[in-house]
């Protein structure tokens, strides 16, 4: 088994490490471990603004990533630690195979963990990790968060108190669970980056390879994520079509908004509101990307003084 | 000649999956061993390849279907 130290916080960037490995190293077994600065990251599948509630995120500055991995919705922060398991694949789905090691190098320093429904790690019944998987080529990327200190009450926020029920569509929907953190849960205290690297010695068998990407290999990554996980098109432009629809309020009048999008482009945009010009509301809005900021230039257009409220209203 | 690729079945539990890509169009030539389109079921993303070279001759469902295991996902004409 090898490993590749990365240190980097930047999620676009840990997502082009974890698939330039998959990708560039096929006959390797590999086991990483990687921690994210606060973002969201969703499905490969998933349509963010069903998911969350995009406007509070863009104003609280956390940024949203799509994986290539199947599955829901997750926070990370630097209280999380993820690991990245690569090994062949007969392609047939196998989380057990894939788990197993964890679980036992977590029992092994000391974590009261077990495997819980498909494919959680939990103690007791409360979800410590979830993971989701890739396959491709004959090979399985299988990843997971690890909870050890995260905030929680910020993951429950974002995570399970804004979902948006505005939609009328197909994609991946995420699973709510009851969470715990494992520094809760063991004998000793420890910082995260000790839990990480007792983590990693227990994974590894002896003998394994500790490696860095080269300086060149690192350009590549960045160019990966430059061009894939940095795009709106493979953000934004992968959302599973759509149609939403919400009725609310706004500036005290009645507000419904309509709209279609399809490979991220919108379509068939109506804006009935007393208060807003509903011509000038479809001509900005069809034909536009969905894209936050996108949207909320839109909004300052329609109305200077209570745009926020108004991109509220439209994600 | 024609051959139909399935929805296959990844878990002895599987009862269908999602097409959730398309990675060729309609007419586009096929290598075997190729991606054809991409499924999700349990978390796992999958990409489906082609066992054999030829033409996509029909996608026969959209993206963000539902698929039950074992149903013809393509019609692939083979050379």
């Amino acid at each position: 088994m090898i490993t590749f130290d990365n240190r980097s916080h930047d999620p676009y960037y840990n997502l082009a490490f974890e698939e330039y490995v998959f990708e560039q190293f096929p006959n390797d077994e590999i086991f990483l471990l990687w921690q994210n600065s606060p973002c969201v990251v969703v499905g490969s599948h998933q349509n963010i603004c069903r998911e969350v509630h995009m406007p509070s995120l863009r104003r609280l500055h956390i940024p949203v990533v799509r994986r290539s991995s199947g599955g829901g919705t997750v926070y990370h922060d630097l209280g999380n630690v993820n690991y990245t398991y690569i090994t062949a694949s007969d392609g047939m789905v196998d989380y057990e195979r894939c788990m197993q090691p964890v679980i036992e190098a977590l029992n092994a320093i000391g974590v009261p963990a077990g495997k819980n429904r498909t494919c959680d790690i939990a103690i007791g019944q409360q979800k410590i990790s979830g993971s989701a998987q890739r396959m491709s080529k004959g090979r399985v990327l299988h990843h997971g968060t690890l909870l050890f200190q995260s905030d929680l009450a910020v993951l429950d926020r974002i995570t399970t108190h804004h979902k948006n029920d505005c939609f009328q569509t197909k994609g991946t929907l995420s699973d709510i669970c009851s969470v715990t953190n494992i520094c809760e849960h063991m004998n000793r205290s420890m910082t995260v980056a000790e839990f990480q690297q007792r983590l990693l010695d227990a994974m590894l068998p002896p003998g394994s390879a500790y490696l860095e990407l080269t300086a060149q290999q690192r350009a590549e990554v960045c160019r990966l994520r430059d061009e894939k996980y940095h795009s709106w098109q493979w953000t934004w432009g992968m959302t599973p079509a759509f149609v939403y629809e919400k009725s609310g309020q706004y500036a005290g009048m009645p507000i419904c908004v309509r709209y279609r999008a399809k490979k991220g482009i919108v379509s068939d945009a109506q804006i009935e509101c007393a208060g807003i010009d509903a011509g000038q509301a479809a001509a900005a809005l069809n034909g536009t990307r969905l894209d936050p900021d996108g949207f909320y230039a839109i909004c300052c257009a329609l109305s200077p003084d209570r745009a926020d409220e108004l991109m509220d209203c439209l994600m | 000649m024609e051959k139909k690729i399935t929805m296959p079945k990844l878990r002895p539990e599987m009862r269908s999956g999602v097409l959730c890509a398309w990675l060729k169009e309609e007419g586009e030539t096929v290598t075997a061993g190729e991606p054809l389109f991409e499924i999700e079921t349990d978390k796992v993303v999958n990409q489906i390849e082609a066992t054999e070279s030829g033409v996509l001759k029909k996608q026969l469902f959209e993206e963000g279907d539902t698929v039950d295991v074992e149903t013809a996902v393509a019609v692939l004409e083979m050379k």
